[in-house]
């Protein structure tokens, strides 16, 4: 199934702003993001760390911490319907069955004082009409189907008993639990090695098509992108620079960002990538960002208008992109 | 020094002046610990005024008649043998000072040094012997321990210092302790070791410095915890043996109150509530400000 | 069974340790006894012999041994009145127990109760309200409370219900009516230090991974915090229980039975170290020791019962 065959797209996020009140003053950690989604369709956001991914990815579920984060702007539309003017019941009930999200640390993010079995039968009867028994089969056989050996008597594990990808496993099993329609990735494999990760990927794409949901997988592996991503968004200090199928922003990057994000990719996958590829120089300050383009100071192509006008998303030969001269564009 | 470890030093010497300009900025903008501050202040005046025999000179004097009750000359009134409470009261409160900065600023010191080494030294038998010593002390009751000590050092005006002091510093030790060990694995510990600094220097130098958030914190949390001491062995006749003090006072109200005179007890508590809820503000604005992940 | 033993094993360096002290600061470099057990005039022979029987003219190792030794017979022999150490003990500490008990255990209840409310409302006025008078109830001075709530319940310019001081127990109504001022002033005492303390708990650990992994699944912030939340927090909560019962049995009770006349374990101790009684002192130091060892590894226990990560070897 194709994102062009439905009629409307999933998720629609326009204009998302996120701030934080921090010591040092007010932090803009999403600047105005807008994206799609379409259904059963998935899609990469990368970028360096502290670009404001997990913050985008968060703010979807409402689960920003507040405070001292705010949601300040913008709609989040899934199916049409405005998360943001939801109370907060109401949003409560579609976490976890409409949109659910799984996170980056696998040794924390399970509540180590309970069985695993526990935790998600809980989350299977806060959604479902469910006796415990029901429950505990089903939990016995979503364990089975990512592939956790003898799952009915895992059940009965605690979190510190299994290895970081069992317990990856086990959150994308409880992710699946109530068929969300969209489900938020923020970097699920990164804490795992290269096999493991590759295996809980393949997995991953396996029970998408399956279940049938889209996925924003958030990453700063590349790699990772090109292998599972229909699309790609790429976001810098907060901002989406540039976004397009995935095959298409791979070979021809049009913004100086993605580009050199790609040409730093090692060419021999021999480890996992701890952090994106180095670009000479430093993301600004997100307390005292540039007036103009917020790459300006690492870009090799900066023009003077750069430090003047901050570039807003075009359509260049396909893809979105944020920047007064992008790559091998005819302007 | 070689170049490489001053490049280390200095960064980590302006790491340290950037907190401390973000915790003063953090504190300023907290009131109520702002107000603790200026409260503490004034309570400080009053003590330094009797240091210097400004005010609270006449607090032995028989200068009235029995229970005199509030007047122009005798603010609070007098007590059961004719003396100025407030006088008295005043005097108290450069007492609670000395008691508290001496208690104070001493466990503070131990609690850092030992503290320090334990955690410099962790997993040997430095570290060993120091945490068994801190467990041992730990498992003697307070007010026990004191008594015990008020005993042995029979009739010393300071036992009951000697005694806060020892117990104190346990958990200023604690805490530095764990710091450290986190501390001695950076990366300008290591530029200090690398150019053979010896131990202490490095301790001394680079380490304790950068605990000073801790320090001040339990420095502040001592103060309170020996004024309210004081209070309590003073009357129990284990504290407080020369002078005046608050806990003196309350033990001498006691008398008082059965027969229906309240100014003595009523001055000594209030002034004693004052000042330790003015330190307990300070105290927990500083710990807010300090605390980069503090979660109100 | 083994596990319990081994465990009570480790916590004979720190007994040894509190007797070290125990013993250096009571015996060793305490008083100098020989003139109490003299008449007037001795001889010096006389000396010489009393020096002999407190045992002055021996080592410290020799002298702390003989010390210990007599701790492991639990031979206490007779305080200095002359009453049997033991049946001292015996009159005493059942006195206590029921004195401190009720406040200790409000405390503790209470304490978690504001504290769960707190939290649970972080930032709002209910939080601010529960916090600010716990900084009160922080600031006050035991004594004063003591002696407030004295003056406010039991003398005739307050509301005069319960017996100014003293103990005449003999019936439920007797015993509720003297602990009543002692368990209202501890439990005033202790509710500060102890709803600041949990409710710091509570709040450290709803910024835990795993309650942002709950809140992604749609659970509610109910059924998180007192289900999820709350029995993470059971371990530190039982720690904090735990470790405070050595100083609640003796600091505890010390300032309340002797102000209020009480005869239980606080009083007898306290008049022991005033008069310089070894005996009863040595009783009270030693089960204070064994007492700790006792709780710390009762607390051992309780922990691995709830926290699995720590499992029973
Ligand atoms: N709890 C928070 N408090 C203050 N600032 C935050 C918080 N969480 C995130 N931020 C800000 O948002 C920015 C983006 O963070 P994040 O989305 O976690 O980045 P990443 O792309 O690595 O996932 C950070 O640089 C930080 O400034
Ligand atoms: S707008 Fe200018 S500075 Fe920014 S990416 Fe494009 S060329 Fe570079
Ligand atoms: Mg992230």
């Amino acid at each position: 199934m194709n994102a062009a065959d439905a009629p409307a797209p999933l998720l629609r996020v326009k204009d998302l702003t996120v701030e934080f009140r921090t010591m040092d003053g007010i932090v803009r950690a999403v600047d105005a993001v807008s994206f799609d989604i379409w259904p059963n369709e998935t899609v990469g956001l990368v970028g360096e760390s502290g670009c404001g991914k997990t913050v985008t990815g968060l703010s979807l579920l409402r689960l920003i911490p507040s405070p001292p984060g705010q949601i300040i702007n913008g709609s989040i539309e899934l199916e049409g319907l405005d998360l943001l003017s939801l109370d907060a019941g109401d949003m409560e009930k579609r976490r976890g069955s409409e949109i659910a999200m799984i996170f980056q640390e696998p040794m924390t993010s399970l509540n180590p004082v309970f069985t695993i079995g526990s935790q998600i039968t809980e989350v299977l009867r806060r959604h479902r009409q469910l006796s415990q028994r029901q429950a505990r089969e089903l939990a016995a056989s979503l364990l089975a189907k990512v592939s956790i050996p003898d799952a009915g008597r895992r059940l009965d594990d605690y979190p510190h008993q299994l290895s970081g990808g069992m317990r990856q496993r086990v959150m994308i099993a409880m992710a699946l639990s109530c068929n969300p329609k969209l489900l938020v990735a923020d970097e699920p494999t990164t804490a795992l090695d290269v096999t493991t990760q590759a295996q809980v990927l393949d997995q991953m794409r396996e029970l998408q098509n399956e279940f049938r949901m889209a996925v924003l997988l958030v990453t700063h592996d590349l790699g990772v992108v090109a292998e599972t991503c229909q699309r790609a968004l790429v976001m810098y200090c907060g901002s989406i620079v540039e976004a397009g199928k995935t095959e298409q922003l791979f070979s021809s990057p049009r913004h100086p960002y993605t580009a050199g994000l790609l040409a730093s990719i090692p060419r021999i996958r021999a480890e996992r990538i701890a952090e994106l590829p180095v670009i000479p120089g430093r993301v600004p300050d997100p307390g005292n960002l540039p007036a103009g383009c917020r790459f300006a100071g690492r870009c090799s192509h900066v023009q003077s208008r750069c430090h003047q006008e901050r570039p807003t998303l075009r359509s260049v030969n396909g893809n979105a992109v944020a920047c007064h001269y992008p790559l091998g564009a005819d302007i | 020094m070689n170049e490489f470890s001053s490049v280390a030093g200095a960064r980590a010497v302006n790491r340290r002046n950037s907190i401390w300009r973000k915790v003063l900025r953090k504190f300023l903008a907290d009131r109520t610990g702002v107000a603790g501050l200026a409260a503490v202040l004034v309570y400080f005046v009053a003590a330094l005024g009797v240091w210097c025999g400004w005010w609270g000179t006449d607090w032995a004097d028989l200068g009235g008649s029995k229970w005199e009750a509030v007047s122009a000359a005798h603010w609070f009134g007098t007590n059961i043998i004719g003396q100025d409470i407030f006088s008295r009261a005043i005097y108290a409160t450069s007492t609670a000072f000395e008691v508290g900065v001496v208690v104070a600023v001493l466990a503070t010191i131990i609690g850092g040094v030992l503290g320090a080494f334990a955690g410099f030294f962790a997993g040997s038998w430095i570290d060993e012997l120091l945490l068994w010593a801190m467990n041992v002390l730990d498992a003697i009751p307070f007010y026990l321990f004191v008594a015990a000590v008020a005993y042995s050092l029979a009739g010393s005006p300071y036992a009951m210092h000697v005694a806060m002091i020892t117990s104190f510093w346990i958990g200023t030790g604690r805490l530095v302790r764990g710091e450290v060990i986190k501390l001695r694995n950076m990366e300008y510990i290591e530029a200090a070791y690398a150019i053979g600094l010896s131990r202490f220097m490095i301790i001394f130098r680079h380490i304790l410095p950068n605990t000073s958030h801790i320090l001040l914190v339990q420095a502040s949390i001592a103060f309170v915890s020996a004024i309210k001491a004081e209070v309590i062995l003073s009357f129990l006749g284990i504290g407080i043996r020369d002078g005046m003090s608050w806990g003196l006072m309350i033990e001498e109200s006691t008398k008082e109150v059965l027969a229906g005179f309240y100014n003595n007890f009523i001055a000594a508590s209030l002034l004693m509530f004052g000042l330790v809820m003015a330190f307990n503000a300070l105290s927990d604005a500083l710990q807010d400000a300090m605390d980069p992940r503090k979660v109100a | 069974m083994q596990y319990v033993l081994r465990k009570m094993l480790t916590g004979i360096p720190l007994i040894l340790g509190v007797t070290l002290v125990s013993f250096a600061l009571m015996v060793y470099f305490g008083p100098d006894m020989t003139y109490q057990l003299l008449g007037k005039n001795p001889t010096a022979e006389q000396i010489i012999e009393v020096r002999h029987q407190l045992g002055y003219d021996q080592s410290f190792i020799q002298r702390y041994l003989a010390y210990l030794t007599e701790l492991i017979r639990l031979d206490f022999g007779n305080s200095s009145s002359g009453e049997p150490v033991r049946s001292l003990l015996a009159k005493t500490i059942p006195v206590s127990l029921i004195l401190i008990l009720p406040g200790f255990l409000l405390g503790h209840i209470l304490g978690v109760l504001l504290a769960l409310a707190a939290a649970f409302w972080r930032g709002r006025w209910a939080d601010k309200l529960i916090m600010a008078i716990a900084v009160i109830g922080m600031s006050v001075s035991f004594l004063i409370v003591i002696i407030a709530f004295q003056i406010l319940l039991c003398s005739s310019d307050g509301l005069n219900l319960f017996p100014v001081r003293g103990w005449n127990v003999q019936s439920l109504p007797d015993y509720l009516s003297y602990i009543a001022v002692p368990t209202l002033a501890t439990t005033f005492v202790a509710l500060g230090y102890e709803t600041r303390f949990y409710r710091s708990v509570f709040v450290e650990e709803m910024t835990r991974d795993y309650v942002r992994t709950a809140r992604a699944f749609g659970l509610s912030s109910r059924r998180i915090f007192f289900r999820s939340i709350f029995k993470n927090c059971l371990i530190p909560i039982i720690t904090r229980v735990m470790f405070s019962i050595p100083q609640v049995a003796i600091g505890g009770s010390l300032l309340i039975e002797s102000y209020f006349g009480i005869p239980g374990i606080g009083k007898a101790t306290y008049e022991a170290i005033i008069t310089g009684d070894q005996p009863v002192l040595k009783a009270v130091v030693s089960l204070t020791a064994i007492l700790f060892v006792f709780v710390m590894t009762l607390n051992d226990i309780l922990y691995r019962a709830v926290d699995p990560r720590v499992s029973l070897k």
